[in-house]
C-alpha cells in the first residue's frame, strides 16, 4: 500500500546510503544475532535488580498483608491505584500506533510500531500485576470473572466498575498481544530463515509455518487491519473504563464526567512519552538512527504537546467546573488540591504536564533529542503524580472532616513501584534480546516510497520541481541522521 | 393388574445358550483378573510405561490435591455429660454487679462472653460504663497469676496458708496491728469477712483509701452537716447545674448514674415537652462534661476556690474576701448566679475538688439554693468513696514505727498510685509480713511477701452496697481459671472459718439483708439486687463556716499559683490504673483528644505556641519536686497558663498489654489541708525531641459543613424544626436502580446529638460483642484502628465577632483567639445503611449487598479486599484487617493466645486478613430477636432486640427498631423534628436519622 513515489515535500521517514532489503534485516537483526555488548548487560542486570526488588515487595505484601503498605481507613488506594494507572496508561500509545495510526495510513508508525508494543504489553503485565497485589486476598483474585461456580448462586457484580475493568484489560492486554504476535509472524520467520541449529527450531516454531507466499502476506494484510479495527475502539475503552472506577464514584474530586476523555488523552500523552524515552535510547544504542529517524522525534512530541494541551485544558475545567458547581464538597476538594498538605504534589502535576509540553512548540526543542528524551521523563513524572493527586488527594480529605488523614508511604510501596519500572525493563530489554525492535516487513516497505535514498534518487532524475527539492533540503537540516553531503547531493543532477 | 411380561437382554438370554448361562452364575461378566495380580507372579511383573504413568499423574494429582490445602485441626469436644442448664448456641444471663452497678453477665457454654446492664435494676438500670463493658476481657487475661506465691515462687495454697497463719499467730501475740488496705469495700459480706477475721485476730484493722480521693468531699459533709459521707446526686431535679471542675458526666463519682439523670432533662423527650437544663462548667482542662455544657468558662485550678466564693457572694449577696479577679469567670458567675437564684431548688452546684474548704463552700451554696433534700441526697448516700487520706497516712506512719506486723493489700496498688512510692516502700520493709490479694504481681505486690491472688468478680461470690439501701449480688458465672481464691475465702480461712463463700453470702444474705424482705435468696439471684427503698431525704441544717473555708481557700490557692498550673485527672477508660491491662480500654480514643495508648500534657495552643512546640512535641512538667517528659496534645479550651495530666498511666507491673504505656502521673499529686489533691504550681519547658501520639481524629473542626446541625434552645422552642435543614422532605430524589420494598422488618436507628455525652462505652461494647481487633499504638498511629462506631468530636472556636470552624479561618484569626472559649459536639458515627448504599454498586464480587430488611450486609468470606467500597463510603466507616490480627505476633496485645480468644463472641466470626468489615448492626442480635419471636410464635416487639452500642448508652442517645412499626420508639423518634440525615444531599439515603445538637446558651 506504500509502494508508489512519495512526494517530495513529505520528510523521509528513513535515511542513509546504499541501504537495500537486506541492509536491513542485517541493521535490524544486528542485536537478536549477535552476543548483547555491554550496554546491554548493564542495562539487564540493573533491570533485574529492579525485578528482584519487585519480587521482594510483593512477596513481603503476599506474606503480611496489605498493611505492609501506607494505606489507611481513610486512604484505601494510593501507590498501587497509582501506579496501576500510570502502567496503564502508558500502555496505551502501543495500540494507538499500531492500530488507529495504521487505519489512518498514517505509515511513519512503521519505524515504532514494534517496540510500542512490546512497551504497551509489558506495561499492561504491569499493571495487572497491581490488580492481583493490591487486593486484600490475592488468591481469590479469579473472582472477578463470572466463572460458573459452586460456591452457590455468586456471580459478580456487573455494576462495578472493577469488573468492566477487568473485562477491559483482559481484553485489552489480548487483543495487544494478539495484533503484536501477528505483526512478528514475518520477522520472525526472516529470524528463522537466517538460524541454525536450536535457534532455528524454536522460531521455526514461533513463526507459525510462516512461508512468505503472497497468499500468506494478503492474509497478513487482512489480519492486521481486522485487528487494528478491533483494537481502535479499545484505545478509547481502556482508559475510558479505568477513568470510570472514579467517576462513577461519590468522593469529590472523583465524581467527575468529565474523567473518560480526560484520562484518554493523559494516557495517550503518557504513552507517547514512554515510548520517547524507550526510542531515544534504542536508536542511539542499536545504531537505529536511520530508521527512527527525527520526523519520528519530532511527530511524537507534536502528539506530546497536543496531548498535554488537552489535559491542561481538562484540568483546568475541573477547577472551574468545581467552582461552578457551588458544592462545598467539590470546591473544598480542589482547594485541597492546590492548597493542602499535597499541594506540591498538584503543582508538580501542573508543572510537568501543562507547562513542560508546552515547550514543544519550539522547533529547536521539539528536534532536539537531549532534551526530548528529558522532557518525556518529565511528562511521565507528571503523570505519574497526576493519579496520585486524583486519587490520594481526594481520598484524605472528603466528607467527614473526623476521618481527614494523611497517607505515607512505606519502603514496600516504594519497592513495589520501582520494582515494577525494574520488571519492565527487564521484559523490555529480554524482548530486544530476541526479537527485532524494529518492525522488518514494514519497515522495508518504506524504503522504495519514503525514504531519502529513494527521494534523492528520484531528486537527481529530476523528478521534482527546483523549490520543491530546495523545501525538502531546508526539512532535513533538523535530522540528525543526514550529513550535508547528503542533503547537497539532492541538487545534483544525474 | 399384574403382569407376567418377561424382559430379555438378548437372544442368549431368549434361548439360553450354554454359554450365557455359564456367564450369568458370576456377578461380572468376565471374570476380574484379581487372582492374577495378587500372585506372586502379578506383583513381581514389571511395570508396563503406561501404567507407571498412570500411577504417576494419578500419584502426583493426588498428592498435590492432598497438599493444596493444610486442614487445620479444630476439636468440638461434645458435653458427656450435658450441664442442665447449657444448650449448645443458647446464652445464659447471670445477675451479678460490677463497681456497684448491676448488671447480667452473658455465658455462652459456659464461659462469660459480654456484660449488659440489668434492665429491671434500681438506679443504673440503663447503661454501662466503658469499663464494665471491658470487664469481661480482665478474665482472660494471661497476665494474671495462676497461683499463689510466695517471695516470688509459685507455692501451693495450703502452704500460703500455713504461712500466713504463721504470721497472724506471731503478730496477734506480739500485739502489732494486722491492716487490711483497701480501696473503697461496700460489699457486705466483705466486711462480714473481714469482721469476722478481725474476730479472730483483735489487732486487725482495715484501711480504706482510694487512689483518686474523696475524703475532702467526706470530711467536708462532717464539717457541715455532721455526716461523714458522699451523698447521692439527683441531677434529673436539677434545672440549672454549675460544675467547678467536677467531671461529674465521666469520673467524678458516679459518672455513669450522673449521666442516666443528665440525659433525662436534655434528650429529646425533654425537649418535646420544652424543657432542657442548663448547665455551666467551669474548669482548667476540657472534660468530657465540659464538652457537654451550655456555657463552659476556662479557669486556672487557683481560681476554682475563687470562682466559688464569687459564686457564693453573688448568691447570698455576702461579701466574703477572695473572689475571683478573672473577667470571664466574673461574667460567667454573675449570669449563673441569676440562673441559680432564679431556679432555687431546682439548681445545683458541685465541685471536683478533694479540698475540704472549697467543697463545705460548695455545700453552703447548695444550701442557699435549697438543693439538700431533693437534689442532694445526704440520708440516700453513695458508698461508692469512703477512702481516707488520713487513715492511710496513719498506717504508713504505724508501719514506719514498726507496729504493724502483717499487711494485707486488696485492691490496693499504693506502691504505684500513692504519691510516695518511696514512702509506701519504706513502710512495707519495717512490716515483717505483707500480702497482697492482687490478681497480678502488680508494683506493690511484687514488692510484698507473698501474693494470694484474688479471683475475679466473674468467679466468686460478693455483693455489694453501692448505696444506703441498695444491696446487689454478685455471683460466679465460671470455676476459677486459675488456682486462685477470692479475698474474702483467704480471710475466712486464715481465720479458721471453714464456710465456703457460697453459702457465707447465702447466710449473710438471708439473716441480714432479706430480714424482713418477701424476697428470698433464689429470688435475688434472679432479680440482682435487693431495694430497701429510698428513705425519706431531708434538708439537714449547715453547720460549716462559710467565711473560714474563703479565707484557707484564699491561702491554699495562692501556694499553686504559678506561671504553670498542673491539674492531674482520671481518664474515663483506664480510670486509676485498674484497667490499665484491658486493651480495649487502652484502644479507647479520650472522648476529648481522642488519644489512645498514652497519657499526655494538655496545653493550651496559645501555651504550646508560646512554648515554641510544633506538632508532636514534648515538654517537660515539673511539679512537687517531681519531672515527667511527656508528649503535648494542643488542647482548644484548655485554660490558659494550665497543664492537665491523667493518672492511670505508666504502669510497670500490670501485663503485657498495659506495661510502660504513658507516664504515671500520681508522684505529681500532694496533701494540701489533710487531703490528697492533684492541683500543684508546674514549670513546664519544651523538651526535644518529637513524640507522636496515637489519635484517632486529627482534624478537629467541621469545616462549616452541615454535617453537624447545631441550634440553641431559644430557637428550638419557636421552631422545633430549627436548623435542622431537612433536604429529602422538598427535594425531588431520584433512583437509577429498582425499588425494592421492605415488607417485613426495616431497620434504623436514631441517634439524639444532644444525649450523646460522647463517653465512647458504646464503642467498647460494639468491640466486645463483635469480636473487633485491637490493633496497638503504632496501628492507630497509621490510621487503622479497627472500631466499627466512633465518636467524632468537632471543636467551634468562638471568635471575636463569630464562631470558627474552618481550619483556615482560625489560623486567619489565630492571634487575637485565646483558644479557652469553644463549644464542642460528639457525634457517634457507624454505618449509616444507606438505602443507596454507595459501597454496594462498587464491589465486584457483591460481597457487600443490601438486605430486605434495609441493612447493608457484609459476606466477610466473599470479600477479596479491593477496598473501592472503603473509598466509596463518605462516612469512612469501614474497616479493613490491614493483617491477620488474631495470629499475627505483631499484634500480641491480647487476644495472640487460645485463653483469651475464649471471650470471642461465638455468634460472631473472627475476621482474617485481607477482609473487609464494618457495623453489621448487630445482625446476629436481630437474627436472635427473630428466631425467638418465631419459636414463641409471635411477631417481633419493638425493643425485644437491642444494640450492643445502644444498650451500653446511658444516655439512651442511640434508637434502635423497626421503621416499618410506625408505633416503634424510632419511628416515633425519627418523625421527631431535630431529625436530619448525614449528607443525605448526596442521596445515599443513609438509614440512621441524627437529632440537632441544641444548646440552651445565655445568649439567646
Amino acid at each position: 500500500m506504500s509502494s508508489h513515489n512519495e512526494s517530495i515535500l513529505r520528510e523521509p521517514l528513513m535515511t542513509g546510503k546504499d541501504i537495500t532489503y537486506a541492509k536491513i534485516t542485517d541493521d535490524i537483526l544486528l542485536p537478536v544475532e549477535n552476543k548483547p555488548n555491554k550496554a546491554w548487560w548493564i542495562g539487564f542486570t540493573v533491570a533485574v535488580l529492579g525485578a528482584l526488588l519487585w519480587v521482594v515487595s510483593v512477596s513481603y505484601t503476599f506474606w503480611t498483608g496489605i498493611g505492609a503498605w501506607g494505606l489507611n481507613k481513610t486512604v484505601g488506594w494510593a501507590w498501587d491505584i497509582t501506579d496501576f494507572v500510570w502502567w496503564v496508561g502508558i500502555g496505551h500509545a502501543g495500540t494507538l500506533i499500531s492500530a488507529v495510526l495504521l487505519i489512518f495510513r498514517q505509515n511513519w508508525r512503521n519505524s515504532i510500531n514494534r517496540s510500542a508494543e512490546a512497551m504497551t504489553i509489558f506495561a499492561v503485565i504491569c499493571a495487572a500485576t497491581y490488580v492481583v497485589a493490591h487486593m486484600g486476598r490475592p488468591w481469590l483474585a479469579y473472582w472477578i470473572f463470572p466463572l460458573p461456580n459452586q460456591f452457590g448462586s455468586l456471580w459478580v457484580n456487573f455494576n462495578s466498575p472493577l469488573v468492566w475493568d477487568a473485562f477491559a484489560i483482559s481484553t485489552y492486554f489480548t487483543v495487544s498481544l494478539v495484533f503484536w504476535y501477528c505483526g512478528l509472524l514475518p520477522d520472525i520467520a526472516t529470524i528463522r530463515d537466517r538460524a541454525t541449529g536450536l535457534k532455528q527450531k524454536i522460531y521455526s516454531v514461533l513463526s507459525f509455518g510462516w512461508n512468505g507466499s503472497v497468499k500468506t502476506w494478503q492474509r497478513f494484510e487482512i489480519v492486521s487491519l481486522i485487528l487494528a479495527g478491533i483494537s481502535t475502539p479499545l484505545v478509547l475503552s481502556v482508559h475510558t473504563i479505568v477513568s470510570m472506577d472514579f467517576a462513577t464514584s461519590v468522593i469529590p474530586g472523583w465524581h467527575t464526567t468529565i474523567f473518560p476523555p480526560y484520562f484518554v488523552a493523559g494516557a495517550i500523552f503518557s504513552g507517547f512519552a514512554m515510548v520517547q524515552t524507550l526510542l531515544l535510547i534504542l536508536r542511539k544504542v542499536m545504531n537505529f538512527e536511520n530508521y527512527i529517524t527525527m520526523f519520528h522525534i519530532e511527530s511524537m512530541n507534536i502528539i506530546i504537546m497536543t496531548t498535554g494541551s488537552i489535559v491542561g485544558v481538562a484540568y483546568l475545567t475541573e477547577l472551574f467546573i468545581a467552582m461552578y458547581s457551588r458544592s462545598e464538597y467539590e470546591m473544598y476538594a480542589f482547594e485541597n488540591r492546590m492548597l493542602g498538605p499535597y499541594a506540591w504534589a498538584y503543582w508538580s502535576m501542573m508543572t510537568c504536564n501543562v507547562i513542560s509540553p508546552q515547550l514543544f512548540w519550539f522547533k529547536k526543542i521539539r528536534t532536539s533529542i537531549p532534551i526530548s528524551w528529558i522532557l518525556s521523563i518529565v511528562v511521565n513524572i507528571g503523570m505519574w503524580f497526576e493519579r496520585f493527586v486524583i486519587i490520594v488527594t481526594s481520598l484524605h480529605r472528603d466528607y467527614l472532616p473526623s476521618s481527614w488523614a494523611m497517607f505515607y508511604p512505606t519502603w514496600t510501596d516504594v519497592g513495589i513501584f520501582v520494582g515494577s519500572i525494574g520488571l519492565f525493563f527487564t521484559l523490555f530489554l529480554l524482548f530486544l534480546r530476541f526479537l527485532p525492535g524494529i518492525a522488518i516487513a514494514e519497515v522495508k516497505l518504506l524504503l522504495k516510497s519514503s525514504s531519502l535514498q529513494h527521494k534523492t534518487k528520484l531528486a537527481q532524475e529530476g523528478a521534482f520541481p527546483a523549490e520543491q527539492v530546495e523545501y525538502f533540503q531546508e526539512s532535513l537540516e533538523k535530522y540528525d541522521s543526514v550529513t550535508e553531503e547528503e542533503i547537497k547531493e539532492l541538487s545534483v543532477r544525474k | 393388574m399384574d403382569s407376567n411380561k418377561k424382559y430379555w437382554k438378548g437372544l442368549e438370554e431368549l434361548n439360553q445358550t450354554p454359554a450365557f448361562v455359564e456367564g450369568s452364575k458370576g456377578e461380572f461378566a468376565e471374570s476380574i483378573p484379581v487372582e492374577d495380580v495378587l500372585n506372586e507372579a502379578g506383583l513381581s511383573t514389571k511395570t508396563p510405561r503406561r501404567d507407571f504413568l498412570k500411577a504417576l499423574g494419578f500419584g502426583l494429582g493426588a498428592v498435590s490435591l492432598a497438599a493444596c490445602n493444610r486442614t487445620p485441626v479444630h476439636k468440638a469436644v461434645p458435653y458427656l455429660i450435658k450441664p442442665e442448664e447449657v444448650t449448645p448456641g443458647i446464652p445464659n444471663y447471670y445477675t451479678s454487679t460490677f463497681n456497684g452497678q448491676s448488671i447480667l453477665v452473658k455465658t455462652r457454654e459456659g464461659r462469660p462472653i459480654n456484660v449488659e446492664p440489668n434492665p429491671n435494676a434500681i438506679g443504673l438500670n440503663q447503661g454501662l460504663d466503658s469499663t464494665t463493658a471491658a470487664s469481661v476481657l480482665d478474665l482472660y487475661d494471661e497476665s494474671k497469676l495462676k497461683q499463689a506465691q510466695l517471695k516470688g515462687q509459685d507455692v501451693e495454697w495450703s502452704k500460703l496458708d500455713g504461712e500466713v497463719v504463721k504470721a497472724l499467730t506471731a503478730a496477734a501475740s506480739s500485739g502489732k496491728q494486722i491492716t487490711i488496705v483497701s480501696n473503697t469495700v461496700n460489699s457486705p459480706s466483705t466486711l462480714a469477712a473481714i469482721a469476722a477475721f478481725a474476730t479472730k485476730f483483735p489487732t486487725a484493722n482495715h484501711v480504706q483509701y482510694d487512689a483518686v480521693s474523696y475524703s475532702g468531699i467526706i470530711e467536708a459533709n462532717k464539717a457541715s452537716f455532721g455526716k461523714a459521707v458522699v451523698p447521692s446526686y439527683n441531677f434529673d431535679k436539677a434545672n440549672v447545674i454549675v460544675s467547678v471542675a467536677a467531671d461529674f458526666l465521666g469520673t467524678w463519682l458516679a459518672g455513669e448514674e450522673h449521666t442516666q439523670q443528665y440525659a433525662k432533662n436534655r434528650d429529646y423527650k425533654s425537649l418535646k415537652n420544652g424543657k432542657m437544663s442548663r448547665h455551666v462548667q467551669f474548669e482548667s482542662g476540657l472534660s468530657m462534661t465540659g464538652t457537654n455544657a451550655d456555657a463552659r468558662i476556662a479557669i486556672k485550678p487557683s481560681e476554682e476556690g475563687a470562682t466559688l466564693v464569687a459564686l457564693y457572694n453573688a448568691i447570698t449577696g455576702q461579701t466574703l474576701a477572695g473572689a475571683t479577679a478573672n473577667k470571664k469567670a466574673q461574667k460567667g458567675v454573675a449570669l449563673a448566679a441569676k440562673e441559680l437564684v432564679n431556679s432555687k431548688g431546682a439548681a445545683l452546684v458541685v465541685a471536683g475538688s478533694n479540698d475540704v474548704n472549697v467543697q463545705v463552700l460548695v455545700n453552703a451554696i447548695n444550701v442557699a439554693l435549697g438543693a439538700y433534700g431533693t437534689i442532694i441526697d445526704l440520708d440516700n448516700y453513695s458508698k461508692q468513696y469512703q477512702g481516707s487520706d488520713s487513715s492511710f497516712q496513719a498506717f504508713l506512719a504505724a508501719a514506719k514505727g514498726g507496729q504493724v506486723g502483717v499487711a494485707f493489700f486488696l485492691n490496693s496498688n499504693p506502691v504505684y498510685d500513692y504519691f510516695k512510692a518511696d514512702d509506701v516502700k519504706a513502710a512495707l520493709k519495717q512490716i515483717p509480713f505483707t500480702l497482697s490479694f492482687a490478681q497480678r504481681a502488680d508494683e506493690t505486690a511484687s514488692e510484698l511477701t507473698a501474693i494470694a491472688p484474688a479471683s475475679t468478680f466473674l468467679e466468686s461470690w460478693g455483693d455489694a452496697n453501692p448505696k444506703e439501701g441498695l444491696y446487689s449480688i454478685v455471683q460466679p458465672t465460671i470455676n476459677p481459671v486459675f488456682q486462685t481464691r477470692q479475698a474474702e475465702q483467704s480471710l475466712l480461712t486464715w481465720a479458721g472459718n471453714t464456710t465456703d463463700m457460697y453459702n457465707f453470702v447465702k447466710n449473710l444474705w438471708s439473716t441480714q439483708i432479706l430480714a424482713g424482705s418477701t424476697k428470698n435468696w433464689d429470688a435475688v439471684l434472679q432479680t440482682g439486687f435487693e431495694y430497701k427503698g429510698a428513705k425519706a431525704a431531708t434538708a439537714p441544717a449547715f453547720t460549716g463556716n462559710a467565711a473560714a473555708a474563703a479565707t484557707a481557700i484564699e491561702a491554699s490557692s495562692k501556694a499553686i499559683t504559678g506561671e504553670f498550673e498542673l491539674k492531674l485527672y482520671e481518664p474515663s477508660a483506664l480510670r486509676d490504673g485498674r484497667y490499665a491491662n484491658n486493651a480495649y480500654l487502652q484502644e479507647l480514643p479520650d472522648p476529648v483528644s481522642k488519644v489512645t495508648w498514652d497519657n499526655y500534657a494538655a496545653l493550651n495552643p496559645k501555651d504550646a505556641e508560646k512554648l515554641g512546640l510544633g506538632e508532636d512535641g514534648k515538654v517537660t512538667v515539673k511539679a512537687n519536686g517531681v519531672e515527667l517528659e511527656l508528649p503535648v496534645v494542643q488542647q482548644p479550651g484548655q485554660a490558659q497558663g494550665t497543664v492537665s495530666v491523667a493518672v492511670g498511666y505508666g504502669r510497670t507491673k500490670v501485663g503485657k498489654a498495659g506495661n510502660e504505656v504513658g507516664k504515671n502521673a500520681f508522684p505529681f499529686a500532694s496533701i494540701i489541708n489533710g487531703t490528697v489533691q492533684g492541683v500543684a504550681k508546674a514549670t513546664v519547658a519544651k523538651a526535644s525531641g518529637t513524640y507522636q501520639l496515637a489519635q484517632t481524629q486529627t482534624h478537629h473542626t467541621i469545616e462549616g459543613r452541615n454535617v453537624i446541625r447545631e441550634t440553641t434552645f431559644a430557637k428550638y422552642l419557636k421552631d422545633p424544626n430549627s436548623e435542622a435543614g431537612r433536604f429529602t422532605d422538598n427535594h425531588k430524589t431520584y433512583d437509577l436502580w429498582n425499588k425494592y420494598e421492605q415488607p417485613g422488618h426495616k431497620w434504623v436507628m436514631a441517634i439524639d446529638l444532644n444525649a450523646c455525652t460522647g463517653c465512647g462505652a458504646c464503642i467498647v461494647a460494639c468491640n466486645v460483642e463483635n469480636n473487633i481487633p485491637v490493633v496497638g499504638r503504632d496501628e492507630v498511629r497509621r490510621r487503622r484502628e479497627m472500631h466499627w462506631l466512633r465518636i467524632d468530636r468537632y471543636y467551634t472556636i468562638e471568635g471575636k465577632d463569630q464562631d470558627l470552624t474552618k481550619e483556615k479561618e482560625i489560623a486567619k484569626a489565630s492571634a487575637e483567639l485565646d483558644f479557652e472559649d469553644i463549644t464542642v459536639v460528639h457525634q457517634p458515627m457507624l454505618c449509616q445503611h444507606c438505602g443507596h448504599a454507595p459501597c454496594e454498586t462498587v464491589c465486584p464480587v457483591l460481597a457487600t449487598v443490601h438486605s430486605s430488611e434495609g441493612l447493608n450486609h457484609m459476606a466477610y468470606n466473599r470479600c477479596f479486599g479491593t477496598r473501592y467500597c472503603a473509598n466509596n463510603c463518605p462516612f469512612k466507616v469501614r474497616r479493613f484487617n490491614w493483617f491477620a490480627y488474631w495470629n499475627d505476633s505483631r499484634f500480641d496485645n491480647y487476644l495472640n493466645n487460645e485463653f483469651t480468644q475464649l471471650v470471642l463472641n461465638p455468634d460472631v466470626v473472627t475476621r482474617s486478613r485481607g477482609v473487609m468489615e464494618k457495623c453489621s448492626m448487630c445482625i446476629q442480635r436481630i437474627q436472635g430477636g427473630k428466631l425467638k419471636a418465631k419459636i414463641e410464635n409471635r411477631k417481633v416487639k419493638d425493643g425485644d432486640i437491642q444494640m450492643a452500642c445502644q444498650q451500653a448508652c446511658s444516655a439512651n442517645a442511640i434508637i434502635f427498631g423497626d421503621a416499618n412499626d410506625p408505633e416503634s420508639e424510632v419511628s416515633k423518634a425519627l418523625r421527631n423534628e431535630r431529625v436530619y440525615y448525614v449528607l443525605e444531599e448526596i442521596n445515599v439515603q443513609p438509614g440512621i436519622g441524627y437529632m440537632t445538637k441544641v444548646r440552651n446558651t445565655f445568649e439567646a
